[in-house]
């Protein structure tokens, strides 16, 4: 329980430094930020479109630490402000709406290259130095240093506009109304493959790597010997034995790659014009859109926050160690 | 010097340093290697490839080759100086956070923890926007001031292993300052994790240079790939079929990426013998930086 603590503590900590982030970074800009924000925005300077905005950073009058306080209550009851480009539609509603695209998409996408990617790193670390091995090393190598808008673009290139096999764009037909119904979701699982391909193909190395190099560490320790010579099966001391417990590092990998896969579907869905944060955030960046920019920083922060509590309390679970801590 | 020796006898690192050799001869010989420049509109626009333009023309009628040599420069300073800025970073307060200890210990490893749950991309993102178009040499400093944290970590918990050993403590028997057991004890010891760090910190930086570019936070007037891609994704190339416009800057990204990537691997083969004979990738996702390394 106090481990716990200690973490929502440090958490909170980590959180409160991003809005810090966000509340100073217009206060450092030379002259008038609103004003500022409002030219490169190229949108009219209406006086309701100032007063929202001057609101949203914090901007009241009154002395510097009780702007601040101000600004940390308005983000912490959850209102990040007014989009500039979409004027007067709250942030939150803004990149609320994108959220359920992108982690649909990156749900999805991580529990295929997580399964797919421990599975190939527990056989790699079986069969080492065998031809299985150094391919899904070397796969494992690429899949990892090609940047991911490298990835999406290729696959683009070669499903989408040469094979033409599925659509270029968009989560699904525009020309259907949303709905639980099968041609919807079926028309948004087709719309949705090739940023998801573009996805495993960019996190699975990463996971491979780190399962097989998990096995290969635990496969010298005496209770795998034990395993074997209790007369186990192969299989079995592989699974139940090894990659149970090279499973538990790989876990709170996933909560650090958090970051790293929000990024990478941030660019996926820019490529794929693909209407998740990823893309609302490309058109907000356009626009210079600040509040919507900022308002992303907070939430993907609260996202990473979350999953690594979510290990953390996986963790407290997988771990009798931890049990009494 | 026996590292350079040992790199020279291992197979993917000489594919590896064969790969960003060939990279940085492009990038010094630029001008020579080409005939067009690579700002002046000099064809008619879109072109296919052809003996004229070996890569084709872009939307406006930039030569794609001239364009893609002379961005070889601005990609290979921006990782080189932002990887040494993170290595430098990182290195530095992980011998210190690990020798020193206590309260330094403590501070250190509270904000190296703070940055890595901050995600990094969007921090980036953030900063670069309220920068306004950023020059390269903009996005290399950013980089290098927000990307040390997994640098601090690694290199902490070696010197917390290595500060046991004997030859540390017999130095401090000796007298010797903090800041020369650190200089010349200890930092020789982490050279592989040093190397280690700089080249997935080069990774790192050439691809978020190319994606923060990609993404429209760029001076746009910068030759470099990542303004290809943002301009030829503005260009709808895949669209109007003019492919040879956005896949020129991307094999070039992804060639310097697996190079940069085989030399580290081979770093890691080198200074870890032990890995050897456990096939490849041992401790591959050290290099690999789960956290931070792909966007």
């Amino acid at each position: 329980m106090a481990f716990l603590l200690r973490r929502l503590a440090f958490y909170l900590a980590a959180f409160i430094a991003a809005a810090t982030i966000n509340f100073f970074l217009p206060r450092l800009m030379p002259g008038d930020p609103i004003e500022i924000m409002f030219a490169s925005a190229g949108s009219e300077l209406s006086l309701d479109n100032l007063n929202a905005l001057k609101l949203t950073f914090g901007f009241i009058d009154a002395p510097l630490h009780e702007q601040y306080l101000s600004y940390l209550k308005s983000v912490f009851t959850g209102d990040l402000g007014r989009s500039i480009k979409y004027f007067p539609l709250p942030v939150t509603d803004l990149l609320g709406r994108a959220l359920i695209w992108t982690v649909g998409l990156v749900g999805l996408a991580t529990l295929i290259s997580f399964t797919l990617g421990s599975f190939l790193g527990v056989m790699a670390a079986w069969r080492r130095a065998t031809l299985f091995d150094s391919v899904v090393s070397l796969a494992a190598i690429f899949s990892s240093s090609v940047p991911a808008v490298v990835v999406s673009l290729i696959v683009l290139f070669v499903f989408g506009y040469t094979l033409g096999w599925f659509p270029n764009g968009y989560a699904a037909d525009p020309m259907l109304d949303p709905g639980l119904d099968w041609t919807y979701i079926s028309s948004v699982l087709y719309h949705g493959a090739l940023p998801m391909l573009t996805l495993v193909i960019v996190l699975t190395g990463g996971f491979a790597v780190t399962m097989r190099n998990n096995m290969i560490n635990l496969l010298g320790e005496d209770y795998i010997v034990m395993g074997r010579a209790k007369g186990l099966t192969d299989s079995n001391v592989m699974l139940w034995y090894a990659a149970r417990n090279a499973l538990l590092p790989t876990v709170s990998s996933l909560a650090i790659a958090v970051g790293t896969i929000l990024g990478g579907s941030l660019v996926t869905e820019v490529v794929f014009n693909y209407p998740g944060l990823g893309n609302t955030l490309y058109q907000a960046i356009l626009a210079r859109d600040y509040p919507v920019i900022q308002g992303q920083l907070l939430i993907m922060t609260a996202a990473m926050l979350i999953s690594n509590f979510a290990v953390d309390l996986s963790y407290v679970l997988l771990d009798p160690r931890l049990k009494g801590a | 010097m026996k590292l350079l020796n040992q790199l020279l006898h291992n197979r993917k690192a000489l594919i590896g340093l064969a790969i960003l050799i060939l990279v940085i001869l492009v990038a010094i010989f630029a001008p020579l290697l080409t005939e067009y420049s690579p700002v002046k509109r000099v064809g008619r626009p879109h072109q296919p490839p052809s003996w004229e333009h070996w890569l084709g023309t872009t939307r406006i009628g930039h030569d794609v080759f001239s364009r893609l040599v002379h961005g070889a420069r601005v990609s290979l300073a921006v990782g080189f100086g932002a990887g040494l800025l993170i290595t430098v970073i990182g290195t530095v307060l992980g011998i210190i956070a690990g020798y020193k200890g206590g309260v330094v210990d403590e501070v250190i490893n509270f904000f190296t923890n703070m940055v890595l749950v901050v995600p990094n991309l969007p921090l980036l993102l953030v900063l670069a926007a309220f920068i306004g178009q950023a020059s390269p040499l903009v996005i290399a400093i950013i980089l290098g001031f927000t990307s040390w944290a997994w640098g601090v970590r690694v290199t902490r918990s070696e010197t917390l292993s290595i500060r046991q050993r004997d030859f540390v403590k017999s130095a401090e028997m000796l007298g010797e300052p903090g800041w020369r057991i650190m200089a010349f004890e200890i930092f020789p010891n982490l050279i592989s994790i040093v190397g280690i760090n700089f080249i997935g910190s080069v990774i790192f930086a050439v691809i978020t240079e190319a994606t923060l570019e990609f993404l429209g936070l760029g001076d746009p007037n910068t030759v470099s790939w990542g303004i290809m891609l943002y301009n030829a994704q503005n260009a709808s190339a895949l669209s109007v079929g003019a492919w040879w416009d956005l896949l020129s800057p991307c094999i070039a990204l992804a060639l310097l990426g697996l190079g940069l990537a085989l030399i580290n691997f081979a770093i890691d083969e080198i200074a870890n013998p032990r890995l050897r004979t456990g096939g490849m990738l041992n401790r591959w996702t050290r290099m690999v930086r789960l956290g931070e390394g792909k966007l």
